[in-house]
Order: C-alpha cells, then structure tokens, then sequence
C-alpha cells in the first residue's frame, strides 16, 4: 500500500510539471509486468497568447500556429495511436487516458465560429491543413466522420474570452499510424530529435511497441493576473516489449532457446530429458536505453531549464532496491523521491547518457494502481446482414460508484436500431442510463451519433448491447480491400468524477472493430446492366407489343404478306406508281 | 354462406394467432428476411421510428425510417409489441381479413367479367367469392407478410378497399382509400385512374343518365389531391416539418438504401456507374409509370383488368417490391377465372414462382451467411422471380386482349389469331 499511495504522489508531481518555463520535456519509464516497459514522453513548450497572435513563434512551431490562426481554433486535441492498452497487466493508463487516442488517428477541436456551418468549414480547412502537416489522410474526415460531442469532452484551456466556440469531434480508426507521421511529429520539437529525450525516438521501435499513442493538445491557459499563454503539449507514450526490442535489426526471429538454458518445473510429471514445463521468469530482465529503443540519447535539450525540477528529464520509476547504473562520459546529477521508487537524472549536455539495468531477482514490485473502470466491446451474431454490439464496462472498485459518459461514433453504413438498447447491471434491476443523446444516421451524410450517460455501482458490471443492420454499398463505395470489412471507431469513455481537479478529465476508449459487410461482386456492372435490362425489356416488350397491335384470324393475313418481302414488294409497288404517273 | 364465411374468417384469423403465439421468434425472423420487410415496410424499422418519435427525437432526420409519418400516432397508442406484442398481432390480423372482406366485395361486383361496356363471352367461368377470400387469406405469401408484420398490409389493404369501393360505384370512399393507399406508398396513385374509370361505368350504369366523364374525372382528382393534401399537411403538423417527404418519397424515388429485396432495383443501382444513376433512377421510374396509361387506353373496357394487371407490374417493377406485393397481385389474379383457359404459359410461370420462392431464401442464406455464395445468386433468383411475375402480367393481358377480340368477332372464337 505505501507505493500504491506514492504512485499517486507521483502522477501529482508529474502532472504539475510547471508551466513557469518556457520549454519542458520529460521522459518516464516504468518496467511493468511481463518484460513490457512503459515509455512516456513529454513535452511542452508556451508562448504567450499576445506574441501569437503577433506571429512572433519562440517555442511554439509556426507551420502548426499559423494553422490554428487560419482554421480559428482555439483548442486541439490530435491523436495518433496503435495497439491496445492491456489494463488487466499493466494497470492505470498513463495519464489516466487523457493523452491517448482510440486505434487510427483521433481529432478534436474548439473552433471559433459564428454558426455551425462557418464552424464545419472552419474544420475542414483544419483537417485538410493538419493532413498535409503530419502526412496522414486527415483530411478524409469529412461529415460522415465527424460528430459534435454535448457530454464527452470538455475544453482543458481557458476560454473565457471566446464565447462562440463549437466542439467538433473526428475519428480515422482504420489509419495506419506510421513512421511518415512520427517525422512531423519530431519536427514540431524545438531540438527536432537531434538532443533531449526526443533523440531516443526511432519509428522502427515505436511502430513495434505493444501499444503507443502520440498525442498533440494546444490550449490556451491564463493567470490570476490575467496574461494568457499558449500551451502547447507533445507526449508520445508507448509500451515495448523489452524482449522483443533488444532483438537486433539484422535477425528478428525469436527462436527457442536451447534445452539446457530452458529453467524447467522439475515438479510436473511429464518433465523429462527432452520435454520441459518451462518456469515464470521471476527475474527482471536487463536492459538499457540504445538497446531498447535502438538509439541512444544524445543528452540533455539545452533550450530546457538548468536548474531547479525541470532539469531532471529522465525518470525512471523502480522499486528502490533495482539497480540502475548510469553511463556517461558527462556529468549528471541523481534525485530519488517518491520514497526512492522514482530516480530522475539531470542529462549532461552533449554527452551521450544512457542507463543500464542488469538482471536482476526481485523481492518487491511495484503496486499499479487499478484503473478505475475497464471496458470491452464487440460484435455478436454472425452473417453479413445484422448483429449486435455488446459492450461489457466494469467497476473494479469495491466502494464507489463511476459515473461516466459513454460515446459512440458509428460509420453511416451500420444502422443502430435504439429501440434494442438494454443496459443491465449485474445483479440488480436499476437502469444505469441517465441521460441520453442520440443523432441517428442519414445515409451517406453523416454518422450516428450516441452518448449515454450511465451509472456503475460499486463492484459491478454493466452490459450494454444493441441491434445494428450492415447496409449494402454502391460498388464504388468499397475500398480495395472490400472483404477485409470496416472499421469501427473505439468508443471513448469519459468519466465524470468530481475529485479528478487536473482538468484532463480520465478516459478510457475501447478497442476499435471490424465490421464486414455484404458485398456485390464487383466484377459484374455490365452484366447486370445488361441482365436487369433484358428482364425489363421482355415484360416491357411482351405488354406493349400486345398493346399497339391488333388481333386478326391466322388465315385473314395474306400468306407471305408478312416480313422483308412484302415491305420490299410494297415499295417497289409504290415507285411504280409514281414512275407510271 | 354466411357460416361458411365465418368458418373461413375464422380460421384464418386463428392460424395468424396461432403462428404468432405459438412461434414467438417467428415475426422476428420473418420481420428480418429482405424478401418479406423491404426498407420502407419494415416492422423493425417502424418500431425504432415509434421509439425516436416518442423520445422526441425527429424519425425523419435519420436514415432508418422511411414509413408514413400517421404510422408513428397510430402505432403509439397499441402497447409497445416488444413487450406485449398481442394488440399489434391483432391488428395486423384484422388488416387482413378486411382485405380478404373487401377481395369478396370486389368478386362479388362481378366487374371482372361484365362492365358497362363488355360482357365477357366465358362469364360463367368464375370462382365464388368465397374461394377468392380462402386463396388471399391462406396464401403463404400473404400469410408471411401478416405474420412479419409489415406495413405493406396496410397498402394492400387500402389498395383491396379502393378497388372494392370503385368496384361497387362508392366515390367518396374510393378516392379515401386510393388516397391512403397512395400516402402510405406512393405508387398506388397509379392506380387512380383506372379505378376512376371503373367507378365511372359502375356509377353511369346504375344510373338513368351518365354524368360527362370529363367533369366526373375532375371532381375526383381534385377530391383526390385534396385528401392527399390534408393527409400530407396532417403529417407535416405532427411532425413539425416537411422533411418526412425526403425521408419517405424522396427514398422511394431516389434510392439511397440499397438493401437486397426480390426486385429488379437493388442490385441495378448497386453496380451502376455514379454518373449514371440519376439517368437510370428517371427511365426506371418512367418505365413504371408507362404501363399505366397504355393499359388503361387500350383496355378501357375492362378497368378492374387493368388495375389488378398494374398491381402485379408493382410486384415487378417498383424499387422496394417485396412478397407482400406479389401476393396481392396473385390474389387478384383469379378474378379472372375466365381467362385461365386463354392463357398460354401457365405452367411456365407457375414453376418459375415455384423455383424462385424455394431457392430464394437458400441463395441469400448462401450469400450473406455461409459465405459460399456470392451476390450473384440471390440477384438471379430475383431475375427469375421477376421474369416469372411478369410472364403471368404479359400472359394474363394476352387472355384479355384474346377474349375481347372473341366478342368484338364472334367468329375467331377457338381459331388461331396473329397479331399484326
């Protein structure tokens, strides 16, 4: 329990990395269960809102402030993720999930507008602008794909001047996040990845993490004394698999160790010569920073301060009795706090600086905290006509009760039915939905829209599940790869807990999912053309040849007076006629 | 009589509550296949309309429902059918054997074989009313569309009532139910003048002198845009726009839900060209609406034959046709007992409908479920399905045309006639 409470010391001390400097980074790292190691970086960097809005750009990037100034948005909240957050091992999500997005890439802003529509294009210059900076199709958000939240987001700046402002809210779950959106992710930073903890950023090793999450938030915070800065807030928080990172470029493959070095459970009864139940690992692997994250930090930023709390960059969060050695030609200088489980390092500048964690049996660990809700989604049924979502939200905490805001942000193409909407809490009868928004989907306009805020007593599981039908496409609807099926946004819960007071808010979001759909076969436009017609045109031909046509007796019409012979006939007939006049 | 239509009555309505209670899941199955509830018919979808519109949440500013806007008040006051699905059984029972009601009125009429102007040469060839009313009310199709509960009862129900009151010289309540029926779905408005025309005959033969048929024509297409009019303004008042009229007509006209049904649309427009498909969407809608006055010009004689001839080209050739449409039309089709002997594919179309009914649902299940089966194969079953519904439309108007040519020329009665 006494780590458990210094842990949350410990975000407290991280959350309030002050705003006083100009430029901070820090980098927090955090062995967790199973070999996986948690990455957190940060960054932030303030201009006052007057030299902005002046152009004059110190730490702020001008490529993205001068987007802001064009698009009129005055908050944003941008996303890249990948991979799933394994809550039930790795415990609380960093931030408690207010710098992760859901799977693909996830947009939300506050734009200033007059009405909706000037709103809407406002943030579609946004996305289109924001697309062509971080390399990433952004600019496919388009109304289908953008919803406007009334519970689920609320702004993390200060907007007291900025009365018309309107929340919009975009999700691309099937975008692959890439080393392409990393680059102009690193170019934003003042030391742009050549110094600082940022130099330790390698797309190969970020992209294989078991879970990461870049995330860009701008927002305008002000004084008692009324001067307002800018905000701006890189994080980049990844999980990798120590294991799986320390595998050189050059030979990838895992493969078996051999027998001998295999530590086999003597006490199974099959345990033989050649057969092996194999051990837990009860010892925490080794590993340093280059072999990790396959680069080695290139020392401290010096545009970050010298002095005081900020200069320590580097902290790595261990029980006390873990070896960390440091390996440096510089100086450096160590600080323990949180009772020794948090050890942060001032970074020498120009030096190379690395830390090196041996082997190492382990009598303590770390108490994670729980997160205070987890969620899992999916599809029931089968064929590609309906199915069901059912999504499964539990409170692991044995005393109190979550309330929270539940968002879903369905493609046009699958139809919730609301009226089969049931939430049910596990043994008792009370409806957990308070309140509930609901736009349903126009056909190719736009999306559907739900939010549902709910109540989760202590202790308890909440299954929320409704009826959806899949809608047939136009041919030119389907992507390429029609028969991998859609994607589905994750669902994002926001929890609404009157204690949290660092004004992030805590949310968890859900995995995102694959929808397929009932596809045409696309080989088939002119057959179909061709077939569709030949059917109308038979009953078309067939009634309106009986129609204009009259009915005589077979033996009334004169034999070989039908076809080419007779039309030919007549008009020779005709011409002579004519000719005898 | 009377007892046997009791009996008859009777036991229909018991085999609807008898599937429908004994078989709970059974509407929900049958509410699902797209061969019975098409987009704008579906129970399902009508029941998320209902929910929408009694949580204040407009049900027209989505993608969902596409029904006339009256349904929402009307089904609002039976108990929700999710729990007690009992009052909307019932309802959808009686829709029915009013239906099969108003089918004995129209047979009874006798204004299949001798109108004002044609005595039919086979007139005594005819079925009873009653046999009518047993093979609308136990026919599979009719008995499926109960049961799945689809809206596309009601239209057919308007749609028997039109015909009846036409049929029996009742203007006022004919051009009510044409305007319903043409409320709920559009298409039926087709239907109007045909009906008009049968009323016409019916109301100038009961009385001494005829009314001009211009003036008679007139009155009731203003009666007729009028109640239209009130109905569409009701809706606007209850729903507080006009945008039902995009998410209602404008989807039956403009086709953006592409979901499969047993018509020749669906997968048309699914495979046309984006630059196309206004062109296609205008020449499909004008090649229904052109069988209308042909017909009834050319067989202005005989109205009821063309009205129950243009239901069964909606069965066909409509957007979101579904069984429902074809069981009324193969309903109506044996007032013409008369013709059956003049008709020349019967066997034919009947093993058509046969085939497609039974490899229908296996080609979708092999579609959508086992994945063994593509698109394809549900599209051709609906070829064929169509292919067979219009052999019986062409082959039935070719009986008619045959039989009027008898009494035109008594003469070529039995002989064999050429068209030129």
């Amino acid at each position: 329990m006494p780590s458990f409470l210094s842990l949350l010391l410990l975000s407290i001390i991280l959350a309030t990395v002050s705003a006083g400097s100009d430029y901070t980074e820090r980098l927090l790292l955090r062995p967790l269960p199973q070999s996986a190691l948690l990455a957190s970086f940060n960054f932030r960097s303030n201009d006052s809102q007057l030299s902005f809005e002046e152009q004059n750009f110190r730490y702020f990037p001008r490529s993205l402030g001068q987007i802001l100034q064009h698009a009129h948005t005055k908050e944003l909240h941008l996303r890249f993720s990948l991979g799933r957050w394994d809550a039930e091992s790795w415990g609380q999500r960093p931030w408690n999930g207010a710098r992760e997005g859901g799977t693909g890439v996830e947009l939300w802003a506050w734009v200033e507008a007059d009405d909706e529509d000037e709103a809407f294009s406002r943030w579609l210059t946004l996305t289109n602008a924001l697309s062509g900076l971080f390399c990433a199709s952004l600019n496919f958000i388009d109304a289908t794909k953008t919803i406007r939240p009334v519970m689920s987001f609320q702004p993390e700046g200060d907007h007291s001047n900025a009365p018309n402002l309107h929340l919009l809210h975009g999700t691309l779950p099937h975008e692959v996040v890439c080393t392409e959106n990393l680059t102009p992710f690193l170019k934003l930073l003042p030391c742009k990845g050549k110094a600082g903890i940022s130099s330790l950023l390698d797309g190969h090793k970020l992209f294989d993490a078991s879970w990461q999450t870049m995330s860009i938030d701008v927002r305008p915070t002000c004084g008692i004394d009324g001067h307002c800065t800018l905000e701006m807030e890189q994080s980049v928080d990844m999980v990798l698999d120590i294991d799986r990172s320390k595998r050189p470029r050059d030979n990838p493959i895992p493969r078996p160790l051999p027998i001998e070095e295999i530590k086999c459970d003597t006490s199974k009864g099959y345990n033989a010569g050649d057969t092996c139940y194999p051990l837990d690992k009860s010892s925490e692997p080794s590993w340093n920073l280059t072999e990790v994250f396959g680069r080695s930090l290139k020392g401290a930023c010096p545009l970050t301060d010298q002095e005081g709390e900020n200069a320590e960059t580097v902290c790595i969060n261990t029980p006390p009795e873990r070896t960390v050695d440091v390996n440096t030609t510089g100086s450096y200088i160590e600080s323990r706090a949180v009772g020794d489980t948090l050890r942060c390092y001032k970074l020498p500048t120009g030096h190379d600086f690395d830390l090196n964690l041996p082997s190492q049996q382990m009598t303590t660990g770390l108490v994670l905290p729980s997160p205070p809700l987890s969620a899992a989604r999916s599809i029931n049924g089968h064929g590609q006509e309906r199915g069901s979502i059912q999504t499964v939200i539990t409170n692991p905490s044995p005393t109190s009760a979550v309330e929270f805001v539940y968002l879903e942000s369905l493609p046009w193409f699958m139809k919730p039915y609301l009226h089969t909407l049931r939430a049910r809490i596990s043994a008792s009868p009370e409806n957990p939905v308070l309140e509930t928004y609901y736009r349903p989907a126009v056909d190719r306009l736009r999306g559907t829209h739900l939010e549902l805020r709910m109540r989760i007593p202590a202790a308890s599981t909440l299954t929320l599940s409704y009826d959806f039908e899949k809608a047939i496409l136009r041919y030119t609807e389907y992507p390429p790869d029609a028969n991998r099926g859609f994607d589905v946004a994750p669902a994002v819960i926001s929890l609404i807990d009157p204690a949290a007071s660092d004004g992030r808010g805590q949310y968890v979001r859900t995995t995102s999912l694959l929808l397929p759909l009932p596809t045409p076969d696309f080989s088939m436009p002119y057959n179909v053309i061709i077939l569709t017609s030949t059917v109308m045109a038979l009953g078309f031909g067939n009634i309106f040849n009986l129609l204009v046509r009259r009915f005589v007796g077979a033996e009334e019409v004169v034999a070989g007076g039908g076809g080419l012979g007779a039309l030919v006939r007549g008009k020779i007939d005709r011409l002579k006629g004519l000719l005898g006049k | 009589m009377d007892r046997q239509k009791v009996l008859l009555f009777g036991a229909a309505a018991a085999v609807r509550l008898l599937l429908f209670t004994a078989f709970p899941s059974l509407p929900h199955l049958l509410a699902g296949r797209v061969e019975v509830s098409t987009p704008v018919t579906s129970f399902k979808r009508l029941q998320e309309g209902l929910f929408l519109y009694t949580h204040n949440v407009s049900p027209y500013d989505g993608g969902v429902y596409h029904q006339a806007p009256l349904l929402l008040p009307l089904f609002s006051l039976l108990p929700n059918p999710s729990y007690y699905p009992f009052a909307t059984n019932v309802l959808f029972t009686v829709v029915d054997l009013l239906g099969a009601q108003a089918l004995m009125q129209i047979a009874d009429s006798g204004q299949s074989v001798k109108t004002r102007l044609f005595e039919s040469s086979r007139k005594e060839l005819r079925w009873s009313s009653l046999a009518m009313a047993a093979g609308f009310l136990f026919n599979p199709f009719t008995i499926a569309t109960c049961i799945a509960r689809s809206t596309s009862a009601l239209t057919n129900l308007f749609i028997l009532a039109a015909m009846a009151k036409a049929s029996q010289g009742a203007s006022i309540t004919f051009v009510f139910a044409i305007a319903i029926a043409s409320y709920l779905s559009m298409h039926p408005v087709l239907l109007f003048p045909p009906l008009l025309l049968l009323c016409y005959h019916v109301r100038a033969s009961k009385s001494a002198s005829a009314p001009s048929l211009l003036s008679f024509a007139i009155g009731h297409a203003g009666a007729l845009a009028s109640t239209c009019g009130g109905l569409l303004y009701v809706s606007a008042l209850l729903t507080g726009s006009w945008e039902f009229m995009r998410a209602t007509y404008g989807v039956r006209l403009l086709l953006p839900d592409l979901t499969p049904n047993v018509g020749l649309w669906w997968y048309f427009f699914t495979e046309m060209f984006d630059s196309f498909r206004e062109f296609f969407l205008g020449v499909f809608w004008l090649h229904v609406a052109s069988y209308m006055p042909g017909l009834t010009i050319r067989l202005r004689k005989q109205p009821l034959f063309v009205a129950v001839t243009l239901t069964g080209v909606f069965a066909v050739f409509t957007p979101y046709p579904s069984i429902a449409d074809a069981a009324l039309y193969l309903s109506l089709v044996p007032l013409f007992r008369h013709l059956f002997p003049l008709m020349r594919y019967t066997f034919l179309a009947s093993a058509t409908i046969l085939y497609a009914s039974f490899l229908g649902p296996a080609f979708y299940y092999l579609w959508i479920y086992a994945g063994s089966g593509n698109a394809n194969f549900f599209y051709a079953i609906t070829l064929v399905w169509s292919l067979g519904l219009s052999v019986i439309v062409g082959d039935s108007l070719y009986a008619a045309l045959r039989d009027e040519l008898d009494v035109e020329r008594p003469e070529l009665k039995g002989k064999e006639v050429k068209r030129i």
